[in-house]
């Protein structure tokens, strides 16, 4: 008797399961026949994501979930992607991956085999990505990565894997490019990072482009994840007298590196710490000792990108105004929510699948990936283009914020820019004394 | 120059190893009592950690002062995790204690976590500093090592000095006997883990006065991993041995940065942990029971 009630629940799961593997294969024509007979025909067409809505990515991937909505919802209200004498809107068909590489990769291969799916966008994080991309290039889908920097992605000679994010080895650079700017006296350069593939793939990379423009490193060292007191290293940066530092990893250690530079009272001319000072726990841990500090960004609110500045670049503008786009973004996530830049990211690579499959006039993979290789747009999240041959993001620049007057202000590049730079920052004595950026 | 450097990292080294010694006592006097090994160390830590911060943001209490509300927290949580649990698990098998901890420890840091969040937070106690030729010593990272020298000599007089110390002694050298002569054995262990979660709850602070951002619920890990080092490289079970063997600890870390640097072609940050991991495998080699360890 047991074992046949539980054949028959075997048989049940099944069945359930055979059945949720077949709904999405009734959707994909929805036409309206209501429409004026002799109008275009509309259809629904599909990019999907797996997205990281539990485990340890849950707030990106929420985010990025929002960023994606946003920007279907703003091409359905403008007139769908139009090819041909069709209309087709846009839908995100998403599953949660959980944060994890497996669930990933079984889940790609869900989207282009079950759900025929021929558009997708990546999972949240390199290492995520990194996973998905091999199972999307086996099955001829066109992935768009948001939210995997890695350049590593993009060197194994993948067709299928396109990136619309600035990849690591942009991250430092166009700080570099503005202390050169600003101060070409300012020679001698600092590296400290932490021992991580991430930071460690963004500071060789911006150590190359400093030598090209001319920087001389003075101190380059590197710190081991979980590093709970620099003093070691800052102790013997502070002999080689550097004019401007790059460096930092995570949160909490670019926290601590500003701390202790403040602590051994280095004062040095321009700082650039990765992710740490993006952050508003940032300045609320450190206070005054924030002010000058520089960090390089995807995105931030208040970036001054919009159809004007396109028009005077010689470039189109695709998708919703910053204002515009924020009220979609809190008419979605609730009045409190702040959009931070994975939901910019991810509705870019929205806007970039619909403005190639516009220009290739097809939906058929291979022609809107080579639409890709010269479509240039600027949408709210900046530029977009990418390399031909890698698939890397090339158009995108990294905005540069740095604290002032208790404000995180955006100080390059200058097509973006809310605010000047303040350099050279307030000494550490200075700033003790309540000197700001702003004062 | 490098004279210099060196002077500066033993410094350094000396003031972090002596947070260190205490941050490691707790596990040493728990272990040596209740033979009970507390995993969740490190969530204890961060409840420290955190107490200062939210004294100093909340109700602009300066660190030193919230040393007496991390003792009071320790104790009352001690008592309450003895109480509920580790009482009941005195004579199981060792895993089970082992399990019980960390157990509490991931709870603790859950808990946290839900009424504090997930980020990353600190705050700034700016008084200023000693300026040495060769570097910069901020008032900070002196008391927190002065409070930890405080705190281990104050355990130390009160071990041997007040009748209850004498009894915890007593309990740790003969548990039958002590039982003979009168010793309520439960009341020790009661009154040993209280002591050495609030000693680990204190040592969370003075951990902030050291390093005061990076506060989040799960910093305790790394201190965990230390404080088991530490611990056993003075011979689990002895508070002092845990506190010497901290100082060790520390200046390996920081003082061997500077001849590692001189090494050409190598990262010698990330070489220092190497290094104090080499000497503790040496120490047990020559040693087997730890610096100050007993039989």
């Amino acid at each position: 008797m047991r074992k046949k009630v539980f054949v028959l629940v075997l048989v049940g799961f099944v069945l359930f399961f055979a059945g949720c593997a077949q709904q999405p294969e009734e959707k994909p024509t929805t036409t309206t026949p209501a429409a004026t007979p002799t109008g275009p025909k509309e259809e629904t067409l599909y990019f999907g994501a797996p997205i990281s809505l539990s485990g340890k990515f849950a707030k990106e991937g929420q985010m990025s979930l929002w960023g994606m909505q946003v920007a279907a919802q703003w091409i359905n209200e403008n007139g769908g992607i139009k090819v041909g004498n069709k209309v087709y809107k846009v839908e995100i068909k998403y599953y949660d991956d959980e944060s994890k590489k497996e669930s990933v990769q079984s889940l790609i291969e869900r989207l282009a085999t079950v759900d025929k799916v021929k558009f997708i966008l990546a999972p949240y994080s390199s290492g995520l990505t990194m996973a998905a991309a091999p199972i999307a290039e086996k099955y001829g889908v066109l992935m768009n990565s948001h939210g995997g920097a890695s350049d590593y992605i993009f060197e194994q000679g993948y067709y299928y894997v396109v990136q619309t994010l600035s990849p690591a080895s942009k991250y430092q650079t166009g700080f570099l490019d503005m202390v050169k700017t600003l101060d070409p006296d300012a020679k001698r350069l600092a590296l400290v990072y932490e021992d991580k593939e991430f930071s460690r793939a963004v500071h060789q990379a911006a150590k190359e482009y400093a030598e090209k423009l001319g920087f001389e490193i003075v101190y380059e060292k590197t710190y081991p994840a979980g590093t709970t007191d620099l003093s070691p290293i800052l102790n013997e940066l502070k002999a080689a007298n550097p004019d401007v530092l790059i460096g930092g990893g995570h949160f909490a250690d670019g926290q601590l590196l500003a701390q202790q530079l403040a602590e051994l009272n280095i004062n040095i001319k321009a700082i650039s710490i990765l992710v740490a000072p993006s952050l508003p726990a940032f300045y609320e841990a450190l206070g005054t000792k924030a002010e000058g500090i520089s960090a390089p960004a995807q995105w931030e609110t208040g970036v001054k990108y919009s159809p004007e500045v396109a028009e005077k670049l010689g470039v189109e503008w695709y998708g919703p105004t910053q204002e515009e786009f924020i009220k979609m973004f809190k008419d979605l996530a609730g009045e409190d929510a702040e959009p931070s830049y994975h939901v910019a990211e991810a509705a870019a690579a929205v806007l970039s699948y619909a403005k190639a499959i516009e220009k290739a006039q097809s939906t058929d993979v291979d022609r809107v990936r080579e639409a890709m290789n010269d479509l240039e747009f600027m949408c709210v999240y900046g530029m977009w283009s990418i390399d031909p041959e890698t698939g890397k993001q090339v158009g995108h620049d990294m905005v540069i914020i740095q604290w002032q007057n208790e404000e995180k202000k955006i100080v390059w590049p200058e097509s973006a820019a809310n605010a000047k730079p303040c350099y050279p920052m307030p000494t550490w004595d200075e700033k003790a004394e309540g000197k700001t950026c702003g004062s | 120059m490098i004279a210099e450097q060196l002077a500066a990292n033993i410094i350094y080294g000396l003031l972090l190893g002596g947070v260190y010694g205490l941050a490691t006592m707790g596990l040493s006097l728990i272990f040596g009592v209740l033979r009970v090994v507390n995993v969740g160390h490190g969530a204890f830590i961060m409840v420290g950690a955190f107490t200062a911060f939210w004294m100093f943001t909340l109700y602009s209490i300066p660190p030193l002062a919230s040393i007496v509300v991390a003792v009071i927290v320790g104790l009352a949580m001690g008592f309450v995790v003895f109480m509920t649990i580790i009482r009941r698990l005195l004579d199981a098998p060792e895993l089970s204690t082992l399990l019980a901890t960390f157990g509490i420890g991931v709870f603790i840091e859950e808990l946290s976590k839900f009424f504090w969040g997930p980020d990353y937070v600190g705050y700034s106690w700016d008084i200023g500093g000693i300026s040495l030729p060769f570097t910069e010593l901020p008032f900070t990272k002196l008391y927190a090592f002065g409070s930890s020298i405080v705190i281990a000599a104050l355990l130390y007089v009160w071990f041997s000095r007040t009748k209850l110390g004498k009894a915890i002694r007593a309990v740790v050298e003969d548990k039958e006997g002590a039982m003979v002569c009168g010793i309520n054995v439960n009341m020790v262990y009661a009154l040993s883990f209280a002591i050495g979660i609030a000693l680990t709850v204190t040592s969370g602070v003075l951990v902030t006065l050291f390093t005061p951002v990076g506060i989040n619920v799960y910093m305790g890990g790394d201190y965990t991993l230390k404080a088991f080092v530490i611990a056993v490289l003075g011979g689990l079970g002895s508070p002092w041995g845990a506190f010497y063997a901290g100082f060790i600890f520390g200046l390996l870390e920081n003082g061997s940065y500077t001849l590692l640097g001189l090494i050409p072609g190598v990262e010698p940050f990330g070489l220092t942990r190497f290094v104090s991991f080499t000497a503790l495998l040496l120490i047990l080699l020559l040693k087997p029971t730890g610096l100050l360890g007993g039989e």
